[in-house]
């Protein structure tokens, strides 16, 4: 089986975003970029159906500027076999970028695409659905598991109370909201087996996609509204404390 | 301008987020509301049934919720019919040609305030556009689903354990989250039991869910659920920046943390420096004796 994970670089999660000076996009300067977090448990979902079937081929693709390469080497020091950089304008529109990767899915021919269910840039978990609808595939969303049966795989869909198992015909699209395990860090060997692997690279404008699309404009950023700390509650034991707060979450804060 | 919402159901009752929809539509012009007919959300049924009524009427704009199942039609029924798309808004009006909508960016940290050119496909976080008293109850037609379209089979539900007795963590008013600070799985009945005296839902830290303490639908925070409820109590949770993340643009937030430099307390409208043993029981009855006099 081949998986192929379509991937995102953004600010690591550990990151405190500031905007920019520009008051239109964030502060970049001296900042650690990652693999999305949602894009690293599809990259360990893969991972573990390759360590359960060793023939297993686990590609990995972006679309993004050439600064995401780093992204790509860290998947393959994770375990991933294969990197392609298309490199592109930060501000494609999901569309354009859905359309470029199909392109790279019709050369690669995955059974399985599988997508982090949103980037922790935009938050906005287009693609993945944009990228299955270009494709003609179907795709489910909110994945856990993956379990592959005869030409086909049975996906695990979160949901509220529990998981909706669906089964779908190859090839398939998944967008991935966890993996069962934590996603593994780079051993040694791999980092090493990592540098030596060449990760071509194609320019957006090469792939020859229909470039117009709808385009979303940011006229503003700002951080979320400060909260100062409040009111520390101390006065008289763990009942008397209890008690005041439970009256001031009723009278003060209306809550109740 | 005209305004297509699609609403979503609950076992019998509409989403508190459809009513939501429903009236930020009629604010904006006219508004028809159709709830899809089917067993179960499945996308590509859905997509079809939608994309050929849309290009058939051509709405302005396509409202959907921002929940588990809207987020991810919005998302396809966007890139079928061609349209601009965006996710999880939390404030959104009229601009000229297009519209003006507010949504969280960097998993939280930033709030972006974009245009989006119409006609356009948009999600609404549920709770950030709070309904008014008293609002009338919304007309809601059927729309079939295309189950010619359906490539997928439906093989069964798997329930947790603790599955779905409570209110769902996106859109509940009150959430109760536990953190390591309770020391282990089998303590959950202190926050079980606060979250029955307030009717609340609840939530847990990466930490928690990561240690297969409680199940990772109820994560609250980066990599799970952000949450804008009226209340938001925190038990044992240190607040890392990746929980912050999730749970800030709540309108009022408790902690209770043994900790008092624990960085919840930064964020918090009301702490409490004590032993979630010691004081979440003595609160738990406090909310009671509270809330029925």
């Amino acid at each position: 089986m081949k998986i192929l994970i379509p991937l995102k670089q953004v600010p690591d999660s550990t990151v405190r975003v500031k905007v920019g000076a520009d008051g239109k996009s964030i502060a970049t300067e001296g900042i650690t970029w990652s693999i999305s977090p949602y894009d690293e448990y599809a990259i360990e979902m893969a991972l573990e159906r390759k360590d359960a079937e060793p023939s297993t081929v686990v590609a990995v693709v972006t679309v993004g500027p050439a600064r995401s390469r780093d992204a790509l080497r860290q998947a393959l020091a994770m375990g991933c076999d294969e990197a392609s950089l298309v490199t592109a304008d930060e501000t494609a529109p999901p569309l354009v970028v859905a359309r470029a990767l199909a392109r790279i899915v019709s050369d690669a021919k995955p059974d399985l695409v599988l997508c982090g269910k949103q980037a922790s840039d935009d938050d906005q978990g287009f693609v993945g659905p944009a990228l299955a609808d270009v494709l003609g595939w179907p795709h489910v969303s909110m994945l856990t598991k993956v379990v592959p049966t005869e030409g086909a795989v049975e996906l695990w869909r979160e949901v509220e109370g529990g998981h909706e198992v669906w089964k779908a015909p190859l090839p398939a699209l998944g967008t991935v909201h966890k993996s069962e395990k934590e996603p593994r860090y780079p051993s040694l060997p791999g980092i090493m087996k990592a540098k030596k692997k060449e990760i071509p690279e194609r320019d957006l404008a090469a792939l020859g996609v229909d470039p117009s699309a709808p385009k979303l404009e940011v006229l503003s950023m700002e951080p979320p509204p400060s909260r100062g700390g409040g009111k520390i509650v101390k006065d008289g034991d763990a009942k008397q404390v209890a008690e005041q707060l439970a009256l001031l979450l009723r009278d003060e804060a209306k809550v109740l | 301008m005209r305004i297509l919402v699609v609403a979503e159901r609950k076992e019998t009752e509409l989403r508190r987020v459809s009513l939501e929809l429903a009236a930020i539509a009629k604010g904006l012009g006219e508004s028809e509301i159709v709830e899809m007919a089917g067993e179960r959300y499945s996308p590509l049924p859905f997509v079809a049934a939608l994309a050929k009524k849309v290009e058939a009427e051509k709405p302005d704009l396509v409202l959907l919720g921002a929940t588990l199942n809207g987020r991810d039609l919005g998302a396809r029924l966007a890139a079928r019919v061609g349209r601009a798309y965006a996710a999880d808004v939390t404030e959104l009006r009229a601009d000229g040609s297009g519209l003006a909508v507010t949504k969280p960016m960097y998993a939280g940290k930033v709030r972006a305030k974009l245009r989006v050119p119409l006609p356009a496909v948009v999600s609404v976080r549920p709770g950030a556009i709070p309904l008014k008293e008293g609002a009338p109850a919304p007309q809601v037609a059927k729309l079939e689903a295309d189950a010619s379209a359906e490539e997928l089979t439906f093989v069964k539900f798997a329930a947790t354990a603790s599955g779905g007795k409570r209110v769902s963590l996106a859109e509940a008013r009150v959430i109760v989250s536990g953190g390591r600070g309770l020391k282990g799985p089998e303590n959950w009945h202190l926050v079980e039991k606060l979250a029955d005296a307030l009717g609340a839902a609840v939530g847990a830290s990466r930490a928690v869910t990561d240690a297969g303490w409680r199940p990772n639908e109820e994560q609250v925070g980066q990599t799970g659920k952000t949450v804008t409820p009226d209340l938001y109590i925190a038990l044992g949770i240190s607040g890392a920046i990746q929980h912050l993340a999730g749970m800030t643009s709540s309108k009022v937030i408790v902690a209770v943390n043994k900790d008092p430099d624990a960085d919840i307390f930064k964020i918090a409208d009301y702490g409490v420096v004590a032993d979630v043993f010691e004081f979440v029981p003595a609160f738990t009855e406090a909310i009671k004796k509270a809330r029925s006099s």
